[in-house]
């Protein structure tokens, strides 16, 4: 009896155990694929030629005399989002990280640069395309 | 503690409480659910907050009972760790009592999220990233707790049901029971009506720069400011939910390891909230009491308003009011009758919250209008106001920088001349003018009123009484029906029709905002419009209104001529840029050096600089396209100096043309005349030395003080006893001197006037013997602001003993034998301190170094320049200016010279070159 109670047992464990890793298991796999859905592979915006700096959703798009670059506008430590410049430096709000004008943290906490993205501009400048 | 367990009931528990609260956050939390909508939750809680009071009321509910569920949960374990030696549960219950914990604080946070303010948008980013980072499930995680960007759904989902689920649970198998008792519902209810009538939850109002998570993650806020990697705070959050359940289910040594270890880091973590809560600031930036803005990035965070349940206006009057930056603003359900405002400045965009502060969110007169900005614009709220993120934040910065704001050069010039200083040149500013010396006195009784951050404190147009006013000091205008019931408000203060009638902030910026300060000391604003400031009291004054112009009812002023550019119809702005009037983010020492636009940049001969419209900078397009309408392929006239776009030009199939700002008339515009640029014996003249008719001087200055005359500390704007006073002599209008300045090794010789010949009794202010008369005698360069068509004649320069700096009087050329001279009888004495005729710059024929003008690089003529130029003089005292042979000397005056008749006499001085000149 004692036997078959702990084959129940075990039974049970396993039985549980494969149930709740396929949980786990579909979890993981329905998230990845939505997340997946999501992504955009890549974002468009109206381009202001004149603005150096413009804050664009999540994104920092920097118009330096034809060269542009496109960063994230999230702050490299948290995450947060920087929606201002101030003295030709870009300043988190959470945590007082800034970046110079090419993403690069001057002060911390951050210490990673600001995540650049591929820009290219629409064939008549009104476009600007973020490869993201 | 053991006194505060004493102050409950004697059946109550923290612990008991705390259930107590947590039925009350459910219960609130349904019927929050009612008036909030997940897709517009900023909105549909400012909505509820302005429009319906007893849904502000169960928020403020659902906000207090679970803020108090927290502290009483927390207090619940304490008083559990501080009565038993040890709690000794089983490993699982405490292993879920443990993750309960974590699960009340994710409760929380998604119910801080929710809110959707810019405080939750910030720590939703914190969130995300921070489980992100957690090792291989992090990502999958952070997109399972908060969802996809910009929604809530998901997080809404796991606030009310899976936390709130597994929360329940816990707290029904940990209490063993599922209702509070009736007493501890009761105490509970009775805290929560208190504390949610009178204080709000929060809200930010998404002007103020600073964000803080709520008050439970400002320590945790604090912390990961100091951490570079913050993903090792995960394994602190680890590491307290493992303490937590050590401290449950171990027993001994590691029981007590760990029970200490909490308490050492609640401590710490309430001193780290502390200092997060009344300490930081924007950016997250040390900020204390009494420091500027402390109370408007600190304590802002605390501004809450109680509940209104009969609030000043009607749910259908609040219905009427625009939604205005996703936020209900109550402001406009009130003031719903003003206009008077330009598209961008309208309510309806902006509200009125953005530019006049107060509470947005408010139910009454009294709550609206607490710490409300009056009067925005001036430069001490000027951040709080036109500065903010969403409007013009770079401007704000850059006008402290000003020159208008720093008035450096005053300054410095100033302490110069007292001898308190070396160099004119020092960069200062006016708020640093903190000292008493005797330069600093007399400059806060004569002379710094005129700086943008003097603040406007009353509501009214900008006169030629004004002074200051930052914004508003140039972009504030009151139409004809606002001033007039303006006016009207000022002699019944009953007639409030004013309010109605809102005072437009434009870029209509006229001649008259500039007049209030240029009217005087160069007096540009005047000299340009042709009126010259005579000494003539207001009982003197001819009755000739076409002659003669009273200012600020004292101030008489007689006509001369104006400025060409103002007969046009030329504006101040219609020259000058924005970038020169609000800075360009430098500091500068003087005015010229600010000043980018030269008479050069519009009147050019040859091709100009050219700026194409996508190369302006945002601030030259937005305004050039508000002005002018499209930009598009336009190709703007560009200053030599800094290369900046003067965006009321254009340049089209060759020709240059000028429009002006505010009435819109077109000029095509002219290249200078041939004579100014074909030869070279005149090209380092600038324009304005030739082309000034005049300028103002004054001569014959002392200043004295006086320590029993009413005077005025103009910094600090009220009345003090004891003031310099400044005895003037007499005012001409005449043509300017001429100087030379000499800068990076050029010269050039520019328009210069008797700025100080002065003197100055320090012994008045410093009661010592020894600190006697100060006597100067400076010259000052001046753009003079009278541009005539025609220039200045040769003699006017070449035969004139004022332009040469010796000072009025009769110059004569003497011609004995073979010999010719000059000679100076001046129309002023000398002066006994220095025996110099009292209006001039250098001595006869003679030179002077060192302090000598109010720049450091503008100098009167050597004696071999004046010698040069009256060698001309020579020659124009017998040949007419007109001649031929003057035009020839203007191509090739050596060639002139050598072939010269013998009844030409050259001055004394002339020796012919190696080449037989």
């Amino acid at each position: 009896m004692s036997g078959n109670k702990h084959t129940r047992r075990n039974f049970l464990k396993i039985a549980g155990g494969l149930i709740g890793l396929t949980a786990v298991g579909a979890w993981g796999e329905l998230t990845k694929n939505q997340m997946s859905l999501l992504n955009k592979r890549s974002v468009t915006f109206p381009f202001n030629p004149n603005k150096e700096i413009s804050f664009v959703d999540d994104y920092i798009i920097r118009n330096n005399d034809e060269e542009i670059t496109a960063f994230s506008a999230h702050c490299t430590h948290l995450g947060c989002i920087i929606n201002k410049e101030q003295n030709g430096k870009l300043i988190c709000p959470c945590h007082g990280s800034e970046y110079n004008l090419e993403g690069d943290p001057v002060k911390g906490p951050a210490y990673k640069p600001l995540k650049k993205y591929q820009a290219t501009l629409s064939s008549d400048h009104k476009q600007i395309t973020l490869k993201t | 503690m053991k006194a505060n367990i004493k102050i409950l009931p004697p059946r109550s528990t923290y612990g008991s409480l705390s259930l107590a609260f947590f039925s009350f956050v459910l219960l609130s939390g349904i019927l929050l659910a009612i008036p909030f909508n997940v897709d517009k939750a900023y909105t549909s809680i400012s909505e509820l907050v302005v429009m319906n009071p007893w849904a502000s009321f169960t928020r403020n509910l659902h906000y207090w009972s679970s803020q108090l569920f927290l502290i009483f949960s927390l207090l619940h374990f304490y008083d559990h760790f501080h009565k038993k030696s040890q709690i000794g549960l089983k490993k699982a219950l405490a292993f879920r009592l443990a993750l309960g914990v974590l699960i009340i604080f994710l409760a929380m946070i998604t119910g801080f999220l929710l809110k959707a303010d810019a405080d939750s948008l910030q720590a939703r980013q914190i969130l995300f990233t921070l489980t992100e980072r957690i090792p291989l499930i992090g990502k999958i995680l952070a997109f399972s707790l908060l969802g996809k960007a910009g929604s809530f759904e998901l997080i809404y989902v796991h606030h009310i049901a899976t936390f709130t689920i597994f929360l329940t649970i816990i707290i029904i198998e940990h209490a063993k029971r599922i209702w509070p008792s009736a007493l501890d519902f009761i105490i509970a209810f009775l805290i929560l009506v208190t504390l949610s009538y009178f204080w709000s939850a929060p809200l930010h109002d998404n002007l103020n720069p600073t964000v803080k998570g709520p008050w439970y993650f400002v320590g945790f806020q604090e912390i990961l400011h100091w951490l570079s990697h913050p993903e090792w705070s995960i394994l602190f959050i680890a590491l307290l939910v493992l303490l937590l359940y050590i401290v449950n289910s171990a027993k001994g040594k590691a029981m007590f390891f760990s029970k200490r270890s909490l308490l050492i880091f609640s401590i710490l973590y309430g001193l780290l909230t502390l200092i997060g809560l009344f300490f930081r600031g924007e950016n997250w930036q040390w900020s204390f009491p009494g420091t500027k803005d402390y109370n408007y990035t600190v304590l802002n965070n605390f501004k809450t308003e109680s509940v209104d349940f009969s609030p000043a206006f009607t749910q259908a009057e609040a219905q009427k009011a625009a939604v205005i930056l996703d936020r209900k603003e109550s402001c406009v359900i009130c003031h719903t009758q003003t206009h008077g405002f330009t598209d961008a400045h309208n309510p309806k965009a902006i509200g009125c919250f953005s530019c006049h502060g107060g509470n947005p969110f408010a139910t009454s007169k009294a709550q609206a209008h607490e710490e409300m900005i009056l009067i925005p614009g001036n430069l001490d709220n000027s951040r709080q106001s036109c500065g903010t993120t969403q409007c013009h934040p770079n401007i704000v910065d850059r006008v402290p920088t000003s020159l208008m704001s720093t008035l450096s050069g005053m300054i410095s010039v100033d302490k110069y001349v007292f001898g308190e200083q070396k160099s004119p040149n020092t960069l200062t500013n006016v708020n640093q003018l903190t000292g008493h010396s005797a330069a600093d006195v007399h400059l806060k009784n004569l002379c710094v009123r005129c700086h943008l951050g003097n603040p406007k404190t009353e509501t009214g147009p900008v006169t030629e009484e004004s002074r200051g006013g930052g914004c508003l000091a140039c972009h504030l205008n009151y139409d004809a029906k606002a001033d007039s019931a303006w006016k009207r408000h000022q002699i019944d203060q009953n007639d409030t029709t004013y309010l109605n009638y809102h005072a437009t902030i434009s870029l209509q910026v006229t001649d008259n905002h500039c007049f209030g300060c240029h009217s005087r000391s160069a007096r540009i604003s005047t000299s340009y419009q042709g009126w010259h400031e005579t000494t003539l009291t207001t009982a003197e004054m001819p009755r000739d209104s076409i002659h003669y112009r009273l200012v600020e009812h004292t101030r008489v002023f007689k006509k001369e001529p104006t400025d060409v550019h103002h007969t046009l119809g030329l504006l101040c702005i219609d020259c000058h840029t924005s970038y020169e009037l609000m800075g360009d983010g430098k500091h500068y020492a003087h005015e010229e050096n600010q000043e980018v636009v030269q008479c050069k940049d519009c009147h050019f001969s040859g091709k100009p600089l050219l700026t194409p419209a996508s190369k302006l900078t945002d601030e030259s397009a937005i305004i050039s396209s508000l002005r002018f309408g499209s930009i598009t392929g336009k190709k703007y006239l560009t200053t030599e100096k800094r290369h900046q776009a003067l965006i009321n030009t254009w340049y089209q199939n060759d020709t240059a043309f000028l429009i002006t700002k505010n009435t819109k008339k077109v000029f095509a515009m002219k290249a200078p005349d041939k004579e100014c640029t074909r030869d070279k014996a005149h090209e380092n003249i600038s324009c304005s030395a030739c082309h000034s008719s005049w300028a103002p001087t004054c001569i014959g200055c002392h200043n004295q003080y006086d320590p029993n005359e009413p005077g005025y500390d103009m910094l600090k704007n009220k009345e003090v006893k004891g003031s310099w006073v400044e005895y003037t002599g007499s005012y001409l209008a005449q043509l300017p001197s001429l100087g030379m300045r000499i800068e990076n090794g050029k010269k050039e010789v520019i328009p210069v006037i008797q700025g100080m010949i002065l003197s100055i009794d320090l012994g008045s202010f410093n009661k010592k013997l020894h600190d006697s008369l100060l006597f100067r005698r400076l010259y000052a360069p001046i753009a003079p602001h009278t541009t005539a068509k025609e220039g200045r004649d040769c003699k006017s320069c070449h035969n004139n003993p004022s332009a040469l700096g010796y000072g009025s009087g009769k110059l004569t050329y003497v011609i004995k034998g073979n010999t010719g001279s000059f000679v100076f009888d001046p129309v002023y004495e000398n002066n006994k301190n220095d025996n110099l005729p009292e209006d001039a710059w250098i001595g006869f024929m003679q030179t002077r170094t060192g302090m000598v003008s109010t720049r450091t690089n503008v100098k009167p003529f050597t004696i071999e320049e004046q010698q040069k130029i009256l060698l001309v003089g020579a020659c124009l005292s017998c040949h007419k200016e007109n001649s031929k042979v003057m035009k020839q000397s203007l191509n090739n005056f050596s060639e002139v010279l050598k072939h010269r008749s013998s009844r030409c006499i050259l001055p004394h001085w002339f020796t012919p070159d190696k080449s037989g000149n």
